[in-house]
C-alpha cells in the first residue's frame, strides 16, 4: 500500500475524530453566533449612519468579514492537541507502531484540521453571502479573495500550531502557546514596527488583516481606526502579498513540525 | 529456525541516564521469550526501541532481517504490539478503532470486517463493538489492545505487561488467548508476573540495570536455580 493510500486513511479517521469532538460543534456555534451578532449589530445600531458613512455592500462585507479571523482562531483548538495528545494521552502507543511514516500521520492530521476549519469558514462566508444578498441583493466579488486569504490564514495558523504541538508535552499548552503567540506577541511586534514607521507586511497577523482588504476599504479607513498600531497598520495590507506571506508561513512551519514530530520519542 | 529478532549491542541513554547497556539478544522463529526484570531494568525500553518508538543511542536491531532504525515501517509490518497501559481515541468505538488500524496495515473490505469480528469475539468484547471507548474500563481497554495486536495476524507479538489491569478472570482468559495465538508466532513478552511468564514462554531473558543477566530455556533455568523465582531474585541481586 502506498503512503498516499495511508494518508487518505489517516485523514479520514482524523477528520472523523474532529467531527466526534464537542469542540468542533462549539466552534461552529461560536462562529454562527458571532456572524449573526455582527450582522445584527451592524444593521440594528446603524453603524454606518452613526459613523457618517454611506452604507454599501463592500462596507458591510468588510465589517462582517473581520469575524472570519475567529474561525482561524478555532483552527488552533483543532490543531493544538493533534500531535501532543498522542504523547500526552499515550494513544501513540497504539498508532505509532504501525507501518506508516510519521510524516504521513502529521500530514493527515494537518489536512483533517484544515478541512474542519475550512468547513467553519465556508459556513461563515455563506452566512455573509446570504446576508449580502438579503440586504443589498448583490455579493461583492471581493468576498472570494477574502475567503482565500482566510483559508490561507487558517493553514498558516495550523502550521504554526503544529510546531508547538510537536514540541510541547501537553495539548493544553500546545493550544494556549500559539494563541498567545498569534494574538499577543505578533500584535506587539506588528504594533511596534508600525509605530516605528515600518509596514509589518511580513507578520502573519498583519497579513491576516487582508481578509477585509479585498473589498477596497479597511475597517480603519471605514470607521476611523480600530486596528492597533500607527498609521501603517490602519492602511490596507496588500491582499496578494498577504496571501503569499501566509502561504510562506504554511510552507515553512509544516515541514518544521513534521521534522520535530519525527524526532520525538515515545518515552 | 531463523533469527526473527536480532538485537546487537543496543544502548539507550535518557538525558545521560543509561537505561539499556549494550544489550544483545536473538529470538528465533516461534520462540516465546519472557523478558523479566525489576522496575527500571530496561524491559519497556527494549520493546519500545524494537517498535521504533525510541531511537537507540548505539547498537542495532533487526526484525526479519530488516533494520528497525533504517526501515522502521517495513520492519514492524509483521509485528503486533501492546505497550504500556494502552489508551485509545475515546470518540471511536472498538469497531472503528480496529478498522482504522487494520486499514493502516493494508487490510480492507470483508476480510477486515471478518477479522474485526473474530478478534473482538476472541477478547470478549462482542457486546461493546459499537460503544465509544470513553465508556470503557481499564481492563476493557486492555482487551481491545490485545485485539488490535492480533488483528493482522502478525508473525511476531511484542507485549509489555499485557495483563496489567485485568481482573483474575481476564488474566486467565488472556493467557488462554495468548497460548492459542502463540502456536505460529514469535512472542517477546515483558512482565512482572513470573508465573504468567512461566506459563506462556519457553525461554526467559532476565535484565537488570539495562544489562542482560541470563538468557536461556525456561527448563534449563529452573534446573539451574530450582525455580524461576529463585533465579529471578538471584540474578537481580536479591538473595532469599
Amino acid at each position: 500500500m502506498s503512503e498516499f493510500e495511508k494518508l487518505k486513511i489517516v485523514t479520514k479517521y482524523e477528520l472523523l475524530k474532529q467531527f466526534r469532538r464537542k469542540r468542533f460543534y462549539g466552534a461552529l456555534a461560536l462562529i454562527v453566533l458571532a456572524m449573526v451578532l455582527t450582522i445584527g449589530l451592524y444593521k440594528g445600531l446603524d453603524i454606518p449612519g452613526r459613523m457618517n458613512r454611506l452604507d454599501s455592500p463592500e462596507l458591510f462585507a468588510t465589517f462582517v468579514s473581520s469575524i472570519s479571523t475567529l474561525a482561524t482562531i478555532c483552527a488552533v483548538f483543532f490543531a493544538g492537541d493533534a500531535i501532543a495528545s498522542e504523547f500526552e494521552r499515550k494513544t501513540g502507543y497504539i498508532l505509532f507502531p504501525n507501518p506508516v511514516k510519521r510524516t504521513t500521520l502529521v500530514v493527515g492530521k494537518y489536512i483533517a484540521c484544515a478541512a474542519a476549519t475550512v468547513i467553519l469558514l465556508i459556513i461563515a462566508y455563506l452566512i455573509l453571502a446570504g446576508a449580502l444578498l438579503g440586504f443589498y441583493q448583490q455579493v461583492p466579488s471581493g468576498i472570494l479573495g477574502s475567503m482565500a486569504i482566510a483559508l490561507m490564514l487558517a493553514c498558516s495558523v495550523i502550521s504554526m500550531t503544529f510546531v508547538f504541538s510537536s514540541v510541547l508535552k501537553g495539548g493544553m499548552g500546545a493550544t494556549i502557546a500559539p494563541l498567545l503567540t498569534y494574538l499577543v506577541i505578533f500584535s506587539i511586534i506588528s504594533g511596534a514596527l508600525s509605530a516605528a514607521g515600518y509596514d509589518p507586511w511580513f507578520m502573519p497577523n498583519r497579513a491576516g488583516n487582508a481578509v477585509t482588504a479585498t473589498y477596497g476599504i479597511t475597517l480603519g479607513q471605514a470607521f476611523g481606526g480600530g486596528h492597533m498600531g500607527g498609521s501603517m497598520s490602519s492602511s490596507n495590507p496588500d491582499p496578494t502579498l498577504s496571501f503569499f506571506v501566509l502561504l510562506g508561513y504554511t510552507v515553512i512551519f509544516l515541514p518544521i513540525s513534521i521534522w520535530l514530530a519525527k524526532r520525538r520519542e515515545m518515552i | 529456525m531463523k533469527d526473527i529478532i536480532v538485537i546487537d549491542g543496543l544502548s539507550k541513554y535518557y538525558n545521560g541516564f543509561l537505561a539499556l547497556d549494550n544489550l544483545s539478544l536473538k529470538v528465533r522463529e516461534n520462540e516465546d521469550v519472557a523478558l523479566l526484570g525489576p522496575n527500571g531494568a530496561g524491559k519497556s525500553t527494549t520493546l519500545k526501541l524494537l517498535c521504533g518508538l525510541l531511537y537507540p543511542s548505539s547498537g542495532s536491531m533487526y526484525i526479519n532481517g530488516v533494520d528497525v532504525v533504517e526501515e522502521r515501517e517495513r520492519a514492524i509490518s509483521e509485528v503486533g504490539t501492546m505497550l504500556e497501559t494502552p489508551e485509545f481515541y475515546p470518540f471511536f468505538t472498538p469497531d472503528e478503532t480496529l478498522s482504522y488500524l487494520g486499514r493502516l496495515r493494508g487490510m480492507h473490505g470483508r476480510e477486515l470486517e471478518r477479522r474485526i469480528k473474530e478478534v473482538i469475539k476472541l477478547v470478549g468484547l462482542e457486546k461493546w463493538g459499537k460503544v465509544r471507548i470513553e465508556k470503557f474500563s481499564r481492563g476493557m481497554k486492555q482487551r481491545l489492545a490485545l485485539a488490535q495486536a492480533l488483528l493482522h495476524d502478525p508473525q511476531i507479538l511484542i507485549l509489555d505487561e499485557p495483563s496489567l489491569g485485568l481482573d483474575p478472570r481476564g488474566m486467565v482468559e488472556f493467557r488462554e488467548i495468548i497460548k492459542k495465538a502463540k502456536k505460529k508466532k514469535t512472542i517477546l513478552f515483558a512482565s512482572h508476573l513470573l508465573t504468567e511468564a512461566a506459563q506462556i514462554c519457553n525461554k526467559v531473558a532476565i535484565i537488570d540495570h539495562g544489562k542482560l543477566c541470563f538468557y536461556d530455556d525456561m527448563s534449563r533455568l529452573k534446573k539451574k536455580y530450582r525455580s524461576l523465582e529463585r533465579a529471578y531474585l538471584k540474578l537481580t541481586e536479591r538473595e532469599i
